[in-house]
Order: structure tokens, then C-alpha cells, then sequence
């Protein structure tokens, strides 16, 4: 429902203004305070304006090791964009083939696939961490990027959002499908795939966003500086032998943290909108 | 080219719910023989064990003297339409009708070629590059046809396809769908609850009920000598009359050769006429009259726990209700026993 009132439309605008503002402030703030020189930072207060250093720090931060981190930023980005993108990437074709078989297929114990699927939903990394760390070292994939990817790249979420996607698909579809000679990999790439699209699209952001912030899991595997990630070592830096953390380098990195994944969402928005709004099938 | 034979077809659910319970049916070359019944008689399972969409509990189908119950739908060469259409959303009608023809490796064409060709016969041929989205409702059963037409099949099924679709182009798809399979002569199966699409479509008819075949016959033999007090019922509008002889008080209207164990008299309302109170079969008095233009149905209570006599009158006759009449026969009276068959 939409009303047509100008004084409503005044008061929501002021509304959607302020949220916007609360928002921005800190990413604001960080932005800033990356500018400034240290010593500036510590006397000043909050960094409003912008500083005298420019993208000074920018530069230093992506050529060089800083504070307790001992490669340059690049490389953590390329760790994390690494972590993230194949957590996205798995999840989605794990989670869909799951989902496929769930769905299209009567075997025997479907249902309680389909529940122990769901029932693991209520378990977050956090829970089964100390295992996972345990089987991880058994395999010897600790500090490497499978080791990094592999405890977290199966979603019960993903699964149950394919699986509700797919139900609401009309069987018939797979019956027409039957008829003109398709079997059940063909369906599945000639019919589900297309027709799930959106809702991938939808669900990459989301994973993406959701592997790019992992943050314990990580810091446990991958204590080796070559595969450690941007978000990881955010804390590291902050680690300073001679007491005052450089405020304005680890306001520069997390500037750098924000950058990915804002990059997902705005290439992706239309997509992703459409995924979760779209109900045209 | 094709004959399709059903033997003693059963189909079981969940061990005890029988949904459709040993049909015979032999399908001649080109024929298209229609299934009605009302909802739930088994006659869509029935279209799905042909389709090899289920599995057949018992008996055997066959397509040509090969028996095909174990093959899968695809092997059985079945082209089926269906009541939603079920086209592939994000294909074009093109892509639509060649799904199948790629689906068998058919080179690429000979699949440009039978669709174009296909797409000229329905008129669709300005059509294939859009969406099924972009389509309106007849487009899309045209292309849902296509789909069917373009692989050449031996058998065409056809789930009520007309249903969604609104009352005039449903006359229109109707003709074309009779034209269309006599030009091709392929046998088809149709199923559809609708009489009216029923009687007008079919070489021969199909009337199930509770998961049995009631009749198999021309839709004219289907009305003029039903086999059953279900199918007098069912075939023709509005129903055939049917009055309870148990409780009838005077029959004198029944010819004299009426069998003993006659149940139930069953007449048309086209056979019925309203004449003076008094004279006549059968007194009683006028309840409702609905006109519907060409001709006008009038209710007629007879007794006060009968049911309501349907007459069937032209269009320019219009009693006034609530005043005792007199209704006379001038037609067949169908006559069946107690468990509902016709007496001869």
C-alpha cells in the first residue's frame, strides 16, 4: 500500500536521512582518520575532516608488512578474496545439488537427509570449532587455502532456501521435461539451473559477505602469515611493541576490508533484489 | 501411426487407495478417444500410467503390440499437453519446441525445419522468439500444442487443456484441436470433466467413475442408451431426470413392457412438456423458470419429497412459476435396476 501525502513523504526522507547518516558515520570516521598522521589522531579527537596524509597510508599498507602483520595488505585481500569466493562458490554448488536431490529424488531416508541438513543449521562454526580444527590438522590442511574453504563450504541455509525454491516450481515442469527426453542431469542443467539464477545470485552475496567476515576460523587455521586474511589480522596490526597501536594504519585496512564486498553488492544489487523479491517463475 | 491397448490397468496407492481399477480400453490407429468423469474418477491417473508418469500396479499397456509398462516416459514416444501447459519459463516458444527434437540429438536442421513448419501450422510462426510470459493464454496451449505437434509422437495426451483458458477461445482451440489431429492422424488420448468438450471431440468417449471405465461408446450412443444410471446422468445438459419408481405413486406413463426390478426412470428434459394442469403424466407445480435465451429450463416439484423435474422448453416460452401444471413425456424413458444398469 502507498499513501500519496507530501508532508508523509517529508517525514519518511527525514527518517530514511537520519538511519542513512547513522550509518555512514563510522565508515565516515574511518575514512577520515585514515588521512590523518598519527600523532594528529591521538591529539585531535574525532577525525572529521580530511587529513594532511592523503592516500599515503593506502599505499604503504598494500606494498608493505605493518605493526604485528608480515606481508603486505595485497596479500591478505588475495587470502581472503580467495576464502570468500570459493565459501560462495562451494556452498552455492554444494547446497543446490543437495537441495536437487532432496527434492527430485525418492530414496530411502530422504526426509531424514533432509532433517539432519536442517538440524545442523543450529550448530555455527563456533560450536563444532574445536573437531573441525582437530580433523583439519589430521588432513594436513592447515595453512592452505582448502583448509581455509573446506570446514565452512556446506549451508544448511542455502540448502533450505533451494529446497523451498524448488517446491514451489510446478511438477509438471518435470513431467513436460520427462516427456521430452530429459533425464535428470539434463533437467537439472537445462531447467533448474536457469530458473535459479536470481536466487543464486541472491545467495552469492550473501556468502560472499558472509566468508569474507569470517574471523575465528582463520585465525585457528591459518597461522601461517601467507595464508592469513584481511580480517584476521585487522587485530594483528593493532598489536604494537612500543604501546600506541597505529590508529591510522588500522583505520586505512579497514577502509581496504569494506571495499570487497561493497564491490559484490553494487555489481550484484540488481540481481540480488531480484532474488529475493522475485516471484515470477 | 499407432494402436494403443490397455488390459486389466490397476493403479494402487499406498496399498489400499485403488484409483484406477481394471481398465480395458483398444485404441485404434488415429482415433481420439475422450475420458470424462468427474473429478477424482481416476482419469488423469489413468493419462499419467499411459504417460508412464506412474507406475502401473497391474495389467499391461501397450503401443503398437509392445508392452511398455517398464519404459520410461521418454522411450514410450508419448507427446502430452497439459492443463497449466507446463512451458519451460525461461526458454522461447523456439527453444520450447526444440527442447525435445535436441533432447534426441535431432541435427539442427531438421529441428529449424519442424519447428518453423509446426509453428506455421498453429500460427505461432511470429511468436517464436518470445517468452511464455510475453504470450496470453491461447498462445500459450498453441505452443504447448506445438510442443506436442513438433516431435511427431505415436500417441498425444492431452490433460484438460482447455480448462484455463476463457469460454469463447475454448470453443475456438477446441475445433482446431479436432481439425489438428485428424490432419495429423495420430491417436490421442483426452481427458477433460467437461461434456460439452467431451461430446463435441471425441470418436469415442470414455465415461469413468470411482476408477471404472462406466461405457465406452460414440458420444451419441453414450446419450441415447447409457449403460448406466452414472453416465445417463452425466452425459447431457442440463441432467437427465431421474425418478425414484420405489416411491412413485402412480406409473401409468411406463410403457407396459417395463421389466420387473425396475428401479429408476430416467428422462431427458428435452423429452419432458408442460401442458394444462390436470391433463398430462405427471401433476405438479412450476417452481423456478430460468431463462437463458434460447431455451428456457423450468423446475417442476412433483411431489413434496420428489426432486425437482427439469423441462427443457424453447426460449420464447416463459411460464410463471408458482402455479400447478401438468407434464406430459413425449420421448425414451431410460429405465435401470438397483445397482444402477439400463434395462433394455
Amino acid at each position: 500500500m502507498r499513501y500519496r501525502r507530501p508532508g508523509l513523504d517529508v517525514a519518511t526522507h527525514v527518517i530514511l536521512i537520519i538511519g542513512a547518516l547513522i550509518f555512514m558515520l563510522p565508515v565516515l570516521l574511518a575514512l577520515m582518520a585514515s588521512t590523518h598522521t598519527l600523532p594528529s589522531l591521538l591529539s585531535g579527537g574525532l577525525a572529521l575532516l580530511p587529513g594532511s596524509e592523503g592516500l599515503d597510508h593506502y599505499i604503504q599498507l598494500l606494498t608493505q608488512p605493518a605493526g604485528g602483520v608480515a606481508v603486505p595488505t595485497w596479500r591478505l585481500m588475495l587470502n581472503s578474496l580467495i576464502m570468500a569466493l570459493g565459501i560462495a562458490v562451494g556452498k552455492l554448488t554444494i547446497s543446490i545439488i543437495a537441495a536437487y536431490a532432496i527434492v527430485f529424488f525418492r530414496f530411502r531416508f530422504r526426509m531424514l537427509c533432509f532433517w539432519l541438513i536442517f538440524v545442523t543449521l543450529m550448530l555455527p562454526v563456533e560450536v563444532r570449532i574445536v573437531p573441525t580444527y582437530g580433523v583439519v590438522a589430521d588432513l594436513g590442511l592447515l595453512n592452505s587455502y582448502p583448509g581455509l574453504i573446506l570446514p565452512l563450504i556446506a549451508s544448511a541455509t542455502a540448502t533450505f532456501l533451494f529446497r523451498q525454491f524448488f517446491l514451489t516450481l510446478p511438477p509438471e515442469l518435470l513431467e513436460a521435461a520427462r516427456l521430452d527426453g530429459a533425464g535428470p542431469w539434463r533437467f537439472f542443467r537445462d531447467i533448474l539451473l536457469p530458473l535459479s539464477k536470481t536466487n543464486m545470485a541472491a545467495l552469492f552475496v550473501i556468502m560472499f559477505i558472509y566468508g569474507w567476515n569470517q574471523y575465528l576460523w582463520p585465525l585457528l587455521a591459518a597461522s601461517d602469515a601467507d595464508y592469513a586474511t584481511l580480517v584476521m589480522s585487522l587485530r594483528r596490526l593493532t598489536i604494537a611493541q612500543d604501546g600506541v597501536p597505529p590508529w591510522q594504519l588500522a583505520t586505512t585496512m579497514t577502509v581496504l576490508a569494506l571495499l570487497p564486498p561493497v564491490a559484490v553488492i553494487v555489481l550484484m544489487q540488481r540481481w540480488f533484489v531480484k532474488g529475493l523479491v522475485d516471484s515470477e517463475k | 501411426m499407432s494402436t494403443l491397448t490397455l488390459e486389466r490397468l490397476n493403479k494402487t496407492y499406498g496399498g489400499n487407495v485403488q484409483a484406477v481399477r481394471g481398465v480395458d480400453l483398444d485404441i485404434a490407429d488415429g482415433e481420439l478417444i475422450v475420458v470424462v468423469g468427474p473429478s477424482g474418477c481416476g482419469k488423469s491417473t489413468l493419462l499419467r500410467l499411459i504417460a508412464g508418469l506412474e507406475e502401473i500396479s497391474d495389467g499391461e499397456l501397450c503401443i503398437d503390440g509392445q508392452r511398455v509398462n517398464d519404459s520410461e516416459p521418454a522411450g514410450r514416444d508419448i507427446a502430452m499437453v497439459f492443463q497449466n501447459y507446463a512451458l519451460y519459463p525461461h526458454m522461447s516458444v523456439y527453444d520450447n519446441m526444440a527442447y525435445s527434437l535436441k533432447n534426441r540429438r535431432t541435427p539442427k536442421e531438421e529441428i529449424r525445419r519442424r519447428v518453423t513448419e509446426t509453428a506455421r501450422l498453429l500460427a505461432i510462426d511470429d511468436l517464436l522468439e518470445r517468452r511464455p510470459r510475453q504470450l496470453s493464454g491461447g498462445q500459450r496451449q498453441r505452443v504447448a500444442m506445438g510442443r506436442a505437434v513438433v516431435r511427431q509422437p505415436k500417441v498425444f495426451l492431452f490433460d484438460e487443456p482447455l480448462s484455463n483458458l476463457d469460454a469463447s477461445l475454448r470453443v475456438q482451440m477446441r475445433q482446431e484441436i479436432r481439425r489438428l489431429q485428424k490432419r495429423l492422424g495420430v491417436t490421442s488420448v483426452y481427458v477433460t470433466h467437461d461434456q460439452v468438450e467431451a461430446m463435441t471431440l471425441a470418436d469415442r468417449l470414455v465415461v469413468m467413475n470411482g476408477g471404472r471405465i462406466e461405457q465406452i461408446g460414440t458420444p451419441m450412443t453414450l446419450f441415447n442408451q447409457p449403460a448406466t444410471r452414472f453416465v445417463a446422468g452425466f452425459i447431457g445438459s442440463p441432467a437427465m431426470n431421474f425418478i425414484d419408481l420405489a416411491h412413485a405413486e402412480q406409473t401409468p406413463w411406463l410403457p407396459a413392457s417395463t421389466p420387473g426390478g425396475a428401479l429408476t426412470a430416467g428422462i431427458r428434459p428435452e423429452h419432458l412438456q408442460l401442458v394444462t394442469a390436470g391433463s398430462g403424466d405427471l401433476p405438479g407445480r412450476i417452481e423456478m423458470v430460468e431463462p437463458l435465451g434460447s431455451e428456457s429450463l423450468v423446475h417442476v416439484r412433483l411431489g413434496e419429497h420428489d426432486p425437482l423435474l427439469v423441462v427443457r422448453l424453447s426460449g420464447d416460452e416463459l411460464p410463471a412459476a408458482e402455479q400447478p401444471t401438468g407434464v406430459a413425456i413425449n420421448g425414451p424413458v431410460h429405465l435401470f435396476d438397483s445397482d444402477g444398469r439400463r434395462l433394455p
